[in-house]
């Protein structure tokens, strides 16, 4: 099925790039291997090809950008998925130094068998405003509003997210930057309705067992322990119907250091509060790749810590490599033992994530190979793991503007 | 859903026909690509082409003589990075024509904070994407 649909879509989209006479078309392939598809302790591997391509052109002040990609999973077929996005954006000058961006756009994802609870629709909207308040000074005012539905309408929902940031260059050739953000994720129907039968045990354990699907389609083919397959979260049931609101505000801080012409370095820490709400599924996981709908930015309160090195060496090759520590909270979200019994905690997940990436440039395609080694301690002991990702890949940037076109 | 994929690429295919405005007296000439280094003095955003948003473009000062340069960017690069006055920059470019008594410089390479951004190919194709809309989809290992 899907094949077929690649079959209809590539030429289609190739011809729209042969016609996009002064737009930018991109080709990239990346290869993946991991040893922790599911990011669990029970580890399964698999080798994930992704494809992509996107095609940017400009009208006027208006700026359309497509984008489609076929990730295909080796091992857990399922899990392959299309995705596509697309939309406008335009710049709208406020003077010499300010202008306004607006940008609209839609994202479908679409997913086969067990994980097609996941396929998803989705519309975007932003607005950013930004100004420089001296030529060494940056003020950034942004929103951003979404709303998606999904194949499995629990995970449906819409959420906004508003920022301001303030930025200084001082002559040492040092950056600070401050981040101020509010965000806010309403789940319109997240919970299963309550069985009908009299039930006596206790309201946690209500929601379905981990490793067995419902009959509505909702969970439907969960892999449970062993993850061989399943979408990975666990909803709650509700006698009443309606959404059910997270809200965060969040700070962060970033300082950035250039050292001569090779070396920078950048140092940041964000911290996030939970102001409104909880999490309305019992378990949340991120899938390696996949966009779990039940964790995301808005998911989580605690704090991360990244530090980041970019050497600029010789012959346009890149190297970067970076720490990140992170402790995050996951309110609603319980910690369970292996058995699945409620353990009395809210999960909270201590991470230690290394990333190395280095890039090569020549004349048309950019090569990249990126390493990562993830250890992640948690509350729940399933989500106790290390493992390394590692990727390689490249982009093939097409022109389709006359030799030397200004766009 | 498939059908809503399809028409979706269809849209795709008819909207990305009509070419951008393009002049012929002002255009990425790799026979006069220079390279020089300097300090950015001021940020604009500025009309540079029919039919296209508003560039970025950074007034440089030479590190040499002080001879001083509009570097023309991209119009995206506005919202996608943050150039600040002060900053040390190396600059690819090719040089242009001038606007009044400073030299334009169409920038192919912009190396700043010991990272180098790539805005066009070695031809002067564009390579630019766009603004905060571009960077949506989940975050991956390795990937900065």
């Amino acid at each position: 099925m899907m094949i077929r649909k690649m079959r209809f879509i590539i030429p289609v989209l190739l011809i729209a790039a042969v016609s996009a006479q002064g737009g930018t078309v991109y080709l990239s392939f990346i290869q993946h291997s991991t040893r922790n598809l599911f990011q669990t302790r029970d580890g399964v591997s698999d080798q994930i090809s992704a494809f992509s391509l996107s095609i940017n052109q400009d009208f006027s002040a208006l700026s359309f950008l497509a984008n489609l990609e076929y990730s295909a999973f080796r091992q857990t077929t399922g899990l392959s998925f299309f995705s596509a996005d697309g939309g406008f954006d335009c710049l709208l000058p406020a003077g010499k130094k300010s202008a306004f961006y607006f940008a609209a756009g839609v994202a479908g994802a679409f997913y086969r068998r067990e994980y097609a609870a996941f396929s998803s629709l989705g519309a975007n909207l932003v607005g950013a405003f930004k100004t420089y308040l001296a030529p060494s000074s940056i003020l950034k005012l942004q929103w951003q509003g979404v709303y998606a539905v999904y194949k499995d309408s629990l995970f449906d929902y819409w959420s906004q997210t508003a920022s301001i940031s303030i930025d200084k260059y001082f002559a040492t050739r040092t950056t600070l930057k401050a981040d101020a953000e509010w965000g806010y994720k309403y789940f319109l129907h997240p919970f299963l309705p309550e069985p009908i039968e009299p039930l006596t045990e206790p309201a946690t354990m209500i929601a379905t067992p981990i490793g067995m699907g419902t009959e509505t389609g909702s969970g439907n083919g969960w892999g449970g322990q062993q993850y061989q397959g399943g979408n990975g979260f666990i909803p709650r049931t509700s006698s009443e119907d309606g959404g059910a609101g997270i809200g965060h505000v969040a700070l962060s801080l970033l300082a950035a250091q250039g050292i001569g012409d090779v070396v920078g370095l950048s140092a940041s820490a964000v911290q996030q509060w939970i102001i409104t709400g909880e999490n309305p599924f019992l378990s949340i996981e991120e899938f390696y790749l996949v966009q779990n709908p039940s964790a995301d930015a808005f998911s989580w309160e605690g704090r991360q810590i990244t530090g980041r090195i970019t050497l600029n060496l010789p012959w346009s090759v890149e190297l970067k490599a970076g720490y990140t520590y992170s402790d995050k909270t996951y309110p609603g979200v319980e910690s369970l033992s292996l058995e699945g019994l409620p353990l009395g905690l809210v999960r909270n997940d201590l991470r230690h994530l290394f990333e190395a990436r280095i890039e090569k440039n020549f004349r048309r395609v950019s090569i990249f190979l990126a390493y990562s080694h993830v250890d992640n301690g948690s509350s729940d002991p399933l989500f106790v793991w290390k493992s390394h990702y590692v990727m390689g890949g490249f982009e093939w940037n097409l022109p389709t503007g006359r030799k030397g076109g200004v766009s | 859903m498939s059908h809503k994929v399809a028409l979706f690429s269809i849209l795709a295919a008819l909207i990305a026909g009509p070419a951008a405005g393009q002049t012929g007296a002002h255009f990425y000439n790799i026979d006069k690509e220079i390279r020089f280094e300097g300090t950015v003095r001021e940020i604009v955003l500025e009309p540079r082409y029919k039919g296209t948003a508003p560039f970025l473009v950074l007034r440089v000062e030479d590190a040499g003589g002080g001879k001083r340069y509009n570097v023309e960017v991209s119009p995206s690069w506005f919202f996608g990075q943050d150039i600040h006055g002060g900053e040390k920059v190396k600059v690819v470019g090719s040089l242009s024509e001038a606007t009044g008594s400073v030299p334009t410089i169409i920038a192919r390479e912009l190396q700043l904070r010991g990272e180098t951004f790539k805005l066009r190919d070695k031809r002067g194709f564009p390579g630019w994407q766009g603004g905060p809309q571009r960077k949506r989809g989940i975050r991956r290992f390795g990937s900065f």
